[in-house]
């Protein structure tokens, strides 16, 4: 007897037979059981259960969302590490560290470990090349865990004893020129990016009025 | 919050809302594109370039389909436009002899999962896309030869083969059982 074929068998597993295939499926058990089988494994696929992925997927996943503007409100990343009650302005910077830690200064300290230091020259003057996506999402990373690290430390420090250093507007001066810099670096690297022109925007605008102030009380 | 409600704040850069959404779908996301790809690394890339082209495409779901079906597709599409740049860079052969190693005991129905799992992975490309998508995601054979640029026609084929392969697979994995089972009395 000439049995039907593993791919015949698998036609019928959602197709009707012809009268000639019933006739054997009657007669041949081998047949018959096969294509039970076959039913039966096609049923089983049907049921398989969703997969769940990596709970590291979604901290990817919300740096590159981050990253390509997707993701607008930083708060939920903020909200992680305690400091959504520091002024917008602190968390502006950290969304262009962020950017810019992205593009190369994360690369700088994934070359010298040991080194925690964060200050806006290394930033701005480390222009290494990422040349793969491993390469990038590392250097977002570390620079992630720099900035933050830097961000908690100048929180316990402004806690203390430095609530009137921000008062004196040389001192608002000198940190609105290096949030300037930071902004037009951030510019440089992602031009259309709406976060950063209007963070250029505000810092021009803070800067003259403190400049303006400088010069009138004189 | 509902999800008309989660996908308008989500259109609008919202973290929260996109993590909300992230949460109801991922799995089902995961599961189709980690099975297309046939490898966990790949899956997990796929799955992260499907959320991104959601989240890129958000302003342009005008809720004609459900959110569940339009995502679901734009899953399949990125893990086949994947798959085809993986293939092209080389051609994947695993051998069938490998063994499931269990991390701990499962229940039947894990097992069964397990096996098919491993099956479907061990599948040639062509034909884990098509038996994915027609006996697990229950696309119709039309459907999945547009995804594919193929004729319908080529996807049946595709599927009577892939169906009579898994087969093979599964019984070769009994026939060890049975192996080790004798050879375990025999001690």
């Amino acid at each position: 007897m000439e049995h039907l074929s593993s791919e015949k068998l698998a036609y019928l597993v959602d197709e009707r037979p012809s009268p000639s295939e019933r006739a054997h499926l009657k007669s041949c058990t081998r047949c018959s059981e096969e294509l039970n089988e076959l039913r039966i494994q096609s049923h089983n696929l049907l049921e398989l259960a969703a997969l769940r992925p990596s709970p590291d997927n979604w901290e990817s996943l919300e740096t590159r969302l981050v990253n390509e503007g997707l993701i607008r409100n930083k708060q939920e990343r903020f909200r992680r590490f305690g400091i959504t009650a520091l002024p917008i302005w602190i968390q502006a910077t950290a969304a262009i560290l962020l950017f810019l830690g992205g593009a190369g200064f994360g690369l700088n300290i994934g070359k010298d470990e040991t080194s925690n230091a964060l200050s806006l020259d290394k930033i701005i003057a480390s222009t290494p090349e990422i040349e793969t996506a491993d390469e990038a999402a590392r250097a977002v990373v570390l620079a992630e865990q720099a900035y933050m690290q830097a961000l908690l430390h100048f929180r316990q420090f402004s806690d203390k004893d430095d609530e009137n250093q921000m008062d004196d507007p040389l001192n608002r001066v000198e940190a609105l020129e290096g949030l300037l810099v930071a902004s037009q670096e951030a510019l440089r690297l992602a031009p259309t990016d709406p976060l950063f022109n209007g963070l250029l925007i505000n810092v021009l605008s803070q800067r003259q009025e403190m400049l303006k102030q400088i010069s009138e009380s004189r | 919050m509902n999800e008309s409600q989660l996908i308008r704040k989500a259109i609008q850069g919202d973290g929260s809302a996109i993590r909300s959404l992230y949460e109801r779908y991922s799995p089902r996301v995961y599961a189709v594109v980690r099975r297309i790809a046939g490898d966990d690394d790949l899956g997990n890339d796929c799955a992260q370039e499907a959320w991104i082209s959601a989240i890129r495409a958000l302003p342009k779901f005008r809720g004609e389909a459900r959110f569940s079906t339009w995502i679901h597709r734009i899953a399949v599409n990125s893990a086949l436009q994947a798959m085809r740049k993986a293939e092209s860079r080389q051609k994947r052969e695993v051998p069938i002899t490998e063994t499931i190693v269990a991390s701990e005991t499962p229940s039947s129905d894990a097992l069964l999962a397990q096996r098919l799992e491993w099956a479907l992975d061990r599948l040639p490309g062509g034909m884990r896309k098509v038996i994915i998508l027609h006996d697990v995601e229950g696309y119709t054979h039309d459907e999945i030869g547009k995804m594919l640029g193929t004729a319908a026609g080529t996807s049946k084929s595709q599927l009577f083969k892939a169906r009579g392969k898994m087969r093979e697979l599964l019984k070769s994995l009994n026939t060890q059982d049975n192996r080790e089972e004798s050879e375990t009395w025999s001690i």
